[in-house]
C-alpha cells in the first residue's frame, strides 16, 4: 500500500477537510462501508457533520486508534480520557456527537456520549432542563402514565 | 490534528458555526434525535429512571418503551430463565414479570428474580440446594412441604445440636458492579423453637478460598421481657463486647449478657426481621462483585452454624438462602464509611 492510500480526507457539512489515517477514519463503520464499496475517492463527504463535530469526533477515533493498537483498549488511561473527553461538553454538543456517533456508526463513541447525556440527567427536572423537553401530554395522559408506573416514582 | 480548509468554508469561530449549521437539523431538543437515539441514552440509565421519564414527553415515552431500553436491562441469558408460559408482547413486560414474580431454575432448587429499580440479579438457594449437616437424618431433620414456600421442599428442623447448614452459589450468575448482601429465610414451626433464644449464631460469607467475613447473628428476637433488661456492670459488658469481637465461646457468658450486647446494638451482631410473607430473615453477610473481577469457577461461600453451645435447638423452618443487592440508601451509607 503506498503512502497516499493510508491517508484519507473527510469532508465535512461546511466543507472543511480533514486529512486523517485510513485506520482511525475506518473506526466508522459508515466510512468503513463506503470504502468497501469504492462508491467513494480518496476524499469521503460526511454531509450530516459540521466540522466543529468532526473534529472532536477525528480526536475520539485517533486516540482509540493508537490505544486499540497496543491492544489494551480496557486500560485505565483510556477510560480517564473518554471522561475528560464528554465531562465539560454542552448540551448541544452531546447530542450533536451522538448524532454524528449515530450517522457514522462508531459503537463506542455512541455508547460514551449516550452515557454522558445519561448521566447529566439524574432526575426529572434535570431530564426536562438538560434536554429542553417540552411536555406535550395532556394532565389526564400524564396522570395515566405515572399511575402505569407508579413503582417507580416510590422511594 | 492535520486539518485543511477546503473550498468556501467561511468557517469563522467553532461556536456560532454551531449554532448555525447543526448536524441534522436543529438538535439541541433531545426530542430531535431519532428514536433510536433517545433510547439509547435511557438505556444508559436505571429501569426505574425508564419509567419516570416516560412521563416527560410523548417521544420520549414511546423511546422509553422500546425493547432496545428494555434489553439492556434484562441480563444476557434471560431468555433461558424465563418460562415459556409466559407470554410477552415487549421485554419491557418480561422485564417487569422476572421483576414481580421469582422463577424456579436449576430444577426447582433455586428461584430467581430482577430486583425492579435496578434489573440487579436475585437468587435464592432453596434448602434443597444447600449442605445441611444431618439433613438426611429424620430424627434431626425433616423435609416437608409448605404453602407459603416457592420450594417444593423445606426442611424443618426437628432436633439437632451440631446445627450447620452451607451454601454456594456461581459468581458468574451474579450482576456486576453489585454489593449483594445474604440473608437466611426462616420462620418458626409452630409457636416457639427452642434452643435459639440468648444463643448466637456463627454466620460466614465470602469467595471460597479467600478471606471472609463473619459475624453473630440470631435466629430468635431479643429479649422483650423487660425484667431481664438493663442488669450488667460495666466490666462484663466490655468483655462481652470482646467476645462478640474475638468470637471467644459464648458458653462463658450468661444470658443477661448476652442479651444487653444485643441491646447496645453491637455493628458484629444480626436481629432476625419479618419480612411480611409469613418468613422471617437475618442477614449473614455481604459481599462485592466487580466489573469482571470474576474467574471461572469463583464461588461465594456461605454457612451458618451453632457448635460450639452444642445443646438442643429444635422448632425452625428453613425456606433457603436469599442473595440480593444491598438496598441504595444502605450502600451509599458504606461508601462514605
Amino acid at each position: 500500500m503506498s503512502k497516499s492510500e493510508k491517508k484519507i480526507v473527510l469532508k465535512s457539512l461546511d466543507n472543511e477537510a480533514f486529512e486523517v489515517e485510513k485506520a482511525v477514519a475506518l473506526q466508522s463503520q459508515t466510512i468503513w462501508v463506503m470504502c468497501e464499496d469504492k462508491c467513494v475517492g480518496n476524499e469521503i463527504p460526511l454531509e450530516n457533520v459540521t466540522g466543529q463535530i468532526l473534529a472532536k469526533v477525528i480526536d475520539y477515533c485517533k486516540k482509540h486508534a493508537v490505544v486499540d493498537g497496543d491492544g489494551d483498549e480496557s486500560s485505565e488511561e483510556l477510560k480517564n480520557w473518554d471522561t475528560e473527553f464528554t465531562k465539560n461538553m454542552d448540551q448541544s454538543t452531546l447530542f450533536n456527537m451522538i448524532l454524528a456517533a449515530n450517522y457514522l456508526n462508531i459503537k463506542s463513541l455512541l455508547n460514551l456520549t449516550c452515557q454522558a447525556v445519561a448521566d447529566k440527567t439524574k432526575t426529572i427536572d434535570e431530564f426536562h432542563t438538560f434536554l429542553n423537553i417540552e411536555n406535550n401530554f395532556t394532565p389526564e395522559e400524564e396522570a395515566q402514565i405515572c399511575q402505569e408506573n407508579l413503582w417507580a416514582f416510590d422511594d | 490534528m492535520e486539518q485543511i480548509q477546503v473550498g468556501d468554508s467561511n468557517s469563522g469561530g467553532g461556536i456560532s458555526r454551531n449554532d448555525s449549521i447543526v448536524v441534522v437539523g436543529a438538535s439541541s431538543r433531545f426530542e430531535t434525535l431519532p428514536e433510536d437515539c433517545i433510547s439509547m441514552v435511557i438505556s444508559h440509565t436505571t429501569p426505574r429512571d425508564a419509567c419516570v421519564v416516560a412521563s416527560v414527553s410523548k417521544a420520549v415515552k414511546s423511546a422509553a418503551q422500546s425493547d432496545l431500553v428494555w434489553e439492556t436491562f434484562l441480563p444476557p441469558e434471560y431468555a433461558s430463565l424465563v418460562p415459556r408460559s409466559l407470554n410477552c408482547s415487549s421485554k419491557k413486560e418480561v422485564y417487569l414479570s422476572l421483576a414481580d414474580d421469582s422463577v424456579l431454575i436449576d430444577d426447582g432448587k433455586k428461584s430467581f428474580w430482577l430486583e425492579k429499580s435496578s434489573g440487579k440479579k436475585c437468587f435464592m438457594l432453596s434448602a434443597m440446594d444447600l449442605t445441611i449437616i444431618w439433613g438426611d437424618s429424620p430424627a434431626y431433620w425433616q423435609w416437608i412441604t409448605v404453602p407459603e414456600s416457592k420450594f417444593e421442599k423445606v426442611a424443618e428442623l426437628r432436633n439437632v445440636c451440631w446445627f450447620e447448614i452451607r451454601g454456594k452459589i456461581s459468581c458468574g450468575m451474579l450482576s456486576k458492579k453489585t454489593h449483594y448482601s445474604v440473608y437466611a429465610v426462616f420462620k418458626r414451626t409452630s409457636n416457639r423453637s427452642h434452643g435459639f433464644d440468648h444463643t448466637p449464631v456463627e454466620a460466614e460469607v465470602g469467595f471460597v478460598g479467600k478471606e471472609t467475613t463473619k459475624k453473630f447473628v440470631f435466629l430468635e428476637p431479643g429479649d422483650t421481657d423487660s425484667r431481664s433488661g438493663y442488669r450488667y456492670s460495666g466490666v462484663s459488658h466490655a468483655a462481652v463486647s470482646r467476645a462478640f469481637r474475638t468470637r471467644r465461646p459464648w458458653m462463658l457468658f450468661p444470658r443477661e449478657e448476652v442479651e444487653a450486647e444485643r441491646k447496645v446494638g453491637s455493628r458484629n451482631v444480626e436481629e432476625p426481621k419479618e419480612r411480611g410473607d409469613g418468613w422471617r430473615e437475618v442477614e449473614l453477610g455481604k459481599f462485592y462483585i466487580d466489573n469482571g473481577g470474576c474467574e471461572d469457577g469463583d464461588e461465594i461461600e456461605i454457612s451458618v452454624m451453632e457448635t460450639q453451645m452444642g445443646h438442643w435447638k429444635s422448632g425452625l423452618i428453613f425456606q433457603g438462602i436469599e442473595i440480593r443487592p444491598v438496598k441504595r440508601q444502605e450502600e451509599e451509607e458504606m461508601v462514605t464509611k
